[in-house]
């Protein structure tokens, strides 16, 4: 009897210990290999959206969750090296400073701008960053000004990066290339649209940054920029140019939110919003016609100055102005070059063997008819979107999570690698107060 | 500047929860754990209540007995293309049964009155995987209450029946996507009691010692959750739009048509077969109704398209002493869940089942059962129709139990 009992405590002991052994199941895991790819040193090449650049700023907490970082941290697992960023400090780490959502009355954002902890050395200037980096991202960046020097001076974000004595005189290309990389990731020109787009298709006089580019000048320094850095036969991944309708900064003043919020506001019936075209012309809004985010907070509809009577944007003699609006006409023309900027990226990323992720087809479905990330809705909403920031152009950092995982893919596909992706659930949308 | 409805693309996808396949181990009676789920026909005591209530009445004494096992469920999540295996938080669930039998001896009726989980279970996936805004945790569980009565048509033929009152108890939380000013997202936590009804009729038929079939059938059971807890952890500036309130969901437990055969192989040796068809096809769709309503804290309706399931199960009975009986099981599933609607309260699949198990009885008044049934649900790779989370599950089973009878 009690050895029975004996026994059958054994048993127990035996049981717990297989038991315990034995309870978590393994899943065989996912092979990862570099392919034909080498990316032990990896830079990545581009604009604000290469930076880390969000909510219309340059902020620490931005710059450390930049796509390519993120790229970068995947690559470690496929023999990847260092990838370092010029990071502002902790002390400084609201950078340039940024927008921050303070509240919502009524379920309309109120947004405010962070100012502590700013990294400004002098009005305009933002601390240097000295030692080596791999994230070349310059946030303002153009393709038509990356062999100009001059604007190594007049971009703070840029002339933060360089020696005194290169400021005014070194190009963005000279900058970028000649740095021994393995591997590279390239994604410039969006500015050469989106500059002109964002400024209501106005070029403003002497503003180089307001330009429209011309095709023949994208094509020439796109192909330049692209032969430097696949010099030695060195293998990268390109992207195209969104299309400017795939962005808040352009969808979410709508003409029929216009109206409403006049008659939420005075209880006016108002049938027409007046714009200036492109062409001076003056007429009533189509929803066609995309506004500005900016317009939002500009707080000009329906004020009246001294120079006009009349209500701004609701009478022809005093419309909304050109800079505020991209009417649809500046909207086919703007499609239209980004088609054959595209059309360009998409040649030469054939011609070199590059591997090709197409941001404008994947935000076009990220805008319609969207996309649910591991049960989390993704779409080009303003704030709500979870892709974009609180500029409406920058991604958040869930929205980087995902572009990194649009690239990964395209190089995946390209160099036969395979390189794991980012869980973009890990990452966040717009942060609430 | 007013932008319109600003806010309702935040829609929060629906909660999931189910009372599903992967959900049931049974553990009822810690005998038929030993067989793998089979045995109806064979063993006719105190668990017939549950297994075979035309059996109850062939008992020649009555009985009481009060059994538990530890559930472990271990699963393991791997998202498509990624290198990352996340698994489940060891949790044991601790589902028990208790079983009396009243009435004469050798007559021809007997009652008895049964208390066991026939659902249940606890899973706890965190809040750092890939799939934290569909699932963090749920924990759940079905008690029956079943009063029963047995009658003896003919000396080999007995035929039963039971009325079924379950009390369901759920637990579960997710994440919810919206940021606060940390960074950390929101959190839903929904709980509720729920009740229903159902009914469970068995016959069972044996030759003398030699061959005995068991039929039964229990109904399904349909629980209402009514005043639910649900409670949001969001930003405050949009604590508004997430009201905590209570919230009602219908949970269709399956019905299920159990056929179970013994037969002695030797002296000493029975074997005992058992088939269950479960109706799982009644578990169509989840719907959520939250009482306050808001434009982001809608009524959801979750489309699940379970299909019927069966389950087969083998079991070998040995009596190794006058006091002692072995055992060993072995059993195979049928998974009622389709790819695209697998979900990680139990990431379900086709399984796989193998059991040991002993009685040794310590005298004339008491038995000791025990028990270990081990399941390992098949490698599944699925992408969900409901959130798109893509990626392979595997889970592994574990569930010891032990049984205490007293005998007059």
């Amino acid at each position: 009897m009690k050895r029975i009992f004996k026994n059958i405590a054994l048993y127990i002991g035996i049981l717990s210990t297989l038991v315990a052994s034995s309870c978590k199941p393994e899943i065989e895991g996912f092979q990862t290999t570099s392919g034909e790819a080498n990316f032990s040193k990896y830079i990545s090449v581009g604009n604000s959206l290469t930076a880390g650049f969000a909510d219309g700023g340059l902020y620490l907490e931005g710059q450390q969750v930049a796509f390519p970082n993120l790229i970068a941290e995947q690559l470690r697992q496929v023999g990847g090296g260092d990838f370092r960023s010029p990071f502002f400090s902790e002390n400084e780490r609201s950078g340039s400073g940024y927008l921050r959502l303070k509240d919502l009355v009524n379920g309309q954002p109120v947004l405010e701008n962070v100012t502590d902890n700013l990294a400004y050395r002098e009005p305009g200037k933002l601390s240097k960053h000295t030692g080596d980096i791999e994230n070349l991202g310059v946030p303002g960046m153009r393709l038509d000004l990356s062999k100009f020097g001059p604007f190594s001076a007049a971009n703070m974000y840029f002339e933060r990066l360089l020696q005194d004595g290169d400021v005014g005189t070194k190009t963005y290309m000279d900058f970028a290339t000649g740095r021994d990389h393995t591997f590279f990731s390239f994604w410039l020109g969006n500015n050469d649209v989106l500059g002109y787009a964002m400024n209501g298709a106005v070029t403003n006089q002497g503003d180089l940054t307001t330009v429209l580019t011309e095709t023949a000048m994208f094509e020439q320094t796109y192909r330049d920029f692209i032969g430097a850095l696949t010099t030695n036969d060195r293998k990268g991944v390109v992207a195209t140019i969104p299309d400017v309708t795939a962005i808040p900064f352009f969808t979410t003043v709508t003409r029929a939110a216009l109206i409403a919020a006049i008659k939420a506001e005075s209880g006016q019936d108002v049938q027409d919003i007046y714009i200036e075209t492109g062409t001076g012309t003056p007429r009533a809004a189509s929803d066609n016609d995309l506004f500005v985010l900016p317009f939002a907070s500009a707080g000009l509809l329906g004020s009246t100055s001294a120079e006009s009577p009349y209500p701004y944007g609701l009478y022809p003699d005093n419309p909304v102005e050109s800079q505020y609006v991209l009417d649809s006409d500046e909207v086919t023309a703007i499609q239209a070059r980004v088609k054959a900027f595209n059309d360009i990226i998409k040649q030469v990323a054939e011609e070199k063997g590059l591997a090709l992720a197409d941001a404008h087809t994947y935000l076009n479905r990220v805008k319609d008819p969207g996309i649910v990330y591991n049960g989390v809705i993704v779409n080009a909403s303003f704030i709500t979107g979870n892709a974009f920031s609180l500029d409406g152009v920058h991604l958040t950092p869930m929205g980087n999570a995902i572009i990194a995982n649009l690239f990964i893919e395209a190089i995946n596909k390209q160099y036969s690698s395979r390189i794991p992706k980012v869980d973009a659930s890990k990452y966040r949308g717009v942060k609430f107060p | 500047m007013q932008i319109k409805k600003l806010l309702l693309g935040l829609l929060l996808a629906s909660p999931t929860m189910l009372w599903a396949q992967g959900s049931q181990v049974n553990t009822q009676g810690q005998k038929a754990v030993g067989m793998a789920g089979a045995g109806s026909a064979l063993f006719v005591d105190e668990t017939s209540i549950f297994y075979s209530p035309g059996a109850l009445v062939k008992m020649d004494h009555n009985a009481v007995s009060v059994g538990a096992s530890a559930i472990m469920y271990r699963s393991a999540f791997r998202e498509f293309n990624s290198n990352d295996v996340h698994h489940t938080k060891f949790k044991i669930s601790p589902p028990f049964s208790v079983f009396a039998t009243f009435g004469p001896q050798n007559s021809w009726w007997k009652a008895g009155l049964g208390v066991y989980t026939p659902f249940g279970g606890s899973v706890d996936w965190g809040d750092q995987w890939p799939g934290r805004y569909e699932l963090n945790h749920l924990q759940m569980r079905a008690i029956y209450i079943q009063p029963t009565l047995s009658f003896k048509l003919t000396e080999n033929f007995g035929i039963g029946g039971g009325f079924v009152y379950n009390v369901g108890l759920v637990d579960l939380s997710r994440s919810i996507p919206i940021a606060a000013a940390d960074g950390t997202p929101g959190r839903a936590e929904l709980s509720g009691v729920g009740t229903g009804m159902g009914f469970n009729v068995g016959v069972h038929y044996n030759l003398e010692d030699d061959f005995a079939i068991s039929l039964s059938y229990r109904s399904q059971v349909i629980t209402k959750l009514k005043d639910g807890d649900a409670q949001f952890t969001v930003p405050p500036a949009l604590a508004a739009s997430f009201p905590n309130t209570t919230f009602e969901a219908e949970l269709p437990l399956p019905s299920s048509f159990n056929v179970g055969l013994t037969f002695p192989a030797s002296e000493r040796v029975d074997i005992a077969a058992d088939a269950t068809f479960i109706g799982y096809s009644v578990y169509k769709e989840l719907v959520f109704d939250y009482k306050d309503n808001t434009p982001v804290l809608e009524d959801t309706r979750q489309e699940k398209k379970y299909e019927n399931a069966l389950s087969a199960k083998v079991g070998v009975n040995y009596e190794a002493s006058d006091r002692l009986d072995l055992r060993v099981g072995g059993g195979y599933v049928y998974s009622p869940v389709r790819g695209p609607y697998v979900s990680p309260e139990t990431p379900d699949n086709n399984r796989m089942m193998g059991s040991i198990g002993f009685t040794y009885d310590i005298n004339d008044r008491w038995d000791l059962t025990g028990a270990y049934v081990f399941q390992h649900i098949l490698e599944r790779t699925v992408t969900s129709a409901n959130t798109g989370l893509s990626g392979t599950y595997k889970t592994n089973i574990h569930a010891p139990g032990i049984s205490l009878t007293y005998k007059w």
